[in-house]
Order: structure tokens, then C-alpha cells, then sequence
């Protein structure tokens, strides 16, 4: 492998981390419920994509870049799937339903001030 | 020592504010929690089966990334339904 290859593995690694790195921090700091949600969207995209980049990279085409594609794919769909089912779980737990109502008056939130603290 | 496990190192800082949150929030925003330490356990592993050159450790991530999967659908049904 060239030493081009090794920098490309070494900052797609860096980025994934950090980026991962940074969203769970901002889990932590954020101080609404749905706010927090948005922050699993970043680390099963980008750091997943910058990871699958690099076993491309090092590894080539075999059995640990297609292990790793149908773990990243587990990944990028779970979040859409969990983001909407713990969303869904809040409001239930909330309003004691799930669907619209016509007669429901939904309060405008403001940008932090909405949500479960 | 290579870039993959200093990476896989790195990256298990990531699971101190998971747990934070985890055990200091309301139950839903544990559950929140829980599922981000599920995708950084799942990067962990995938980081140490390519530190250590072996393509078998793959499949625990794998297995890691099914579970937190169908744990955090349980997980979020059973919030909305019982607790």
C-alpha cells in the first residue's frame, strides 16, 4: 500500500472520530429531547461512510469491505428506524396517542424550549 | 499499535457522554442514549477487526449493530406502551 493510501486511511479515520466524537458530546450538551435525537443522524452517515472508505482503501474488494458494507447499511437504515420510533415513543408517552387530531392544538416551540428536558 | 486500534481507542471517549446521558436524563432520553452507544460500540468493533487483521471479528459488530437494532425498537415500543 502507498503512502498516499496510509494519509487517506489515516484523515477519513480522523474525521469519522471526530466527527463521532463531537456528536456525542452535543448528546450530551443539548438540552431537548428532540434536539439530542438528530445528533445519531451524523455518526451512521458520515462516520460510517468515512470508515467504509478506508477498509476500501486497505482492504480492496473482499470479505471485510462486504462485511463492513452490510454493517454500515444495518447502521444507516437503524437510525432512520430508531429516530422515528424513539420520536414516535415521546409523543405517545406525552399526548397518549400517536395520530393526528383535528381539534389538537399544537403549541409553536421555539428553538430550545420545547420537548422532554 | 496501528492507526485502527489508536482510532478504536480514541473513539471509546465517545462513550463517556453516552453515558451521561444515560444515567442521569429521564427514560426516554436514556433510550436516546442507549442507541448512540450502540452505533459507537459498533464502529469499536469494526476499528479493532481491522486493527487486528482479522475479518472474523467482523461479524460481531455485525451482531452488535442487529441487537442495538431490534434492543432499541423493544426498548421504544415498551416506553410507549408501559412506562
Amino acid at each position: 500500500m502507498s503512502g498516499a493510501a496510509h494519509i487517506a486511511i489515516e484523515v477519513l479515520l480522523s474525521i469519522g472520530v471526530i466527527v463521532a466524537l463531537i456528536c456525542c458530546l452535543g448528546l450530551a450538551i443539548m438540552p431537548d429531547f428532540y434536539e439530542r435525537l438528530h445528533y445519531m443522524a451524523t455518526v451512521s452517515t458520515i462516520t460510517t461512510v468515512c470508515v467504509l472508505v478506508a477498509v476500501v482503501i486497505q482492504e480492496g474488494w473482499g470479505q471485510a469491505t462486504l462485511k463492513t458494507i452490510v454493517i454500515v447499511l444495518v447502521l444507516f437504515f437503524m437510525n432512520a428506524t430508531l429516530t422515528h420510533a424513539t420520536a414516535r415513543a415521546d409523543r405517545v408517552r406525552k399526548l397518549g396517542h400517536w395520530t393526528a387530531d383535528p381539534k389538537e392544538n399544537i403549541p409553536v416551540v421555539k428553538s430550545g424550549s420545547g420537548g422532554t428536558k | 499499535m496501528n492507526v485502527w486500534l489508536i482510532a478504536a481507542a480514541v473513539l471509546m471517549f465517545g462513550l463517556i457522554p453516552c453515558g451521561i446521558v444515560v444515567f442521569t436524563r429521564d427514560a426516554i432520553n436514556r433510550l436516546v442514549g442507549l442507541e448512540m452507544a450502540g452505533m459507537i460500540e459498533t464502529l469499536i468493533l469494526i476499528f479493532l477487526a481491522q486493527g487486528f487483521q482479522n475479518p472474523n471479528f467482523y461479524d460481531l459488530a455485525l451482531a452488535m449493530a442487529l441487537l442495538s437494532f431490534g434492543g432499541g425498537l423493544v426498548f421504544a415500543r415498551f416506553l410507549e406502551r408501559w412506562l
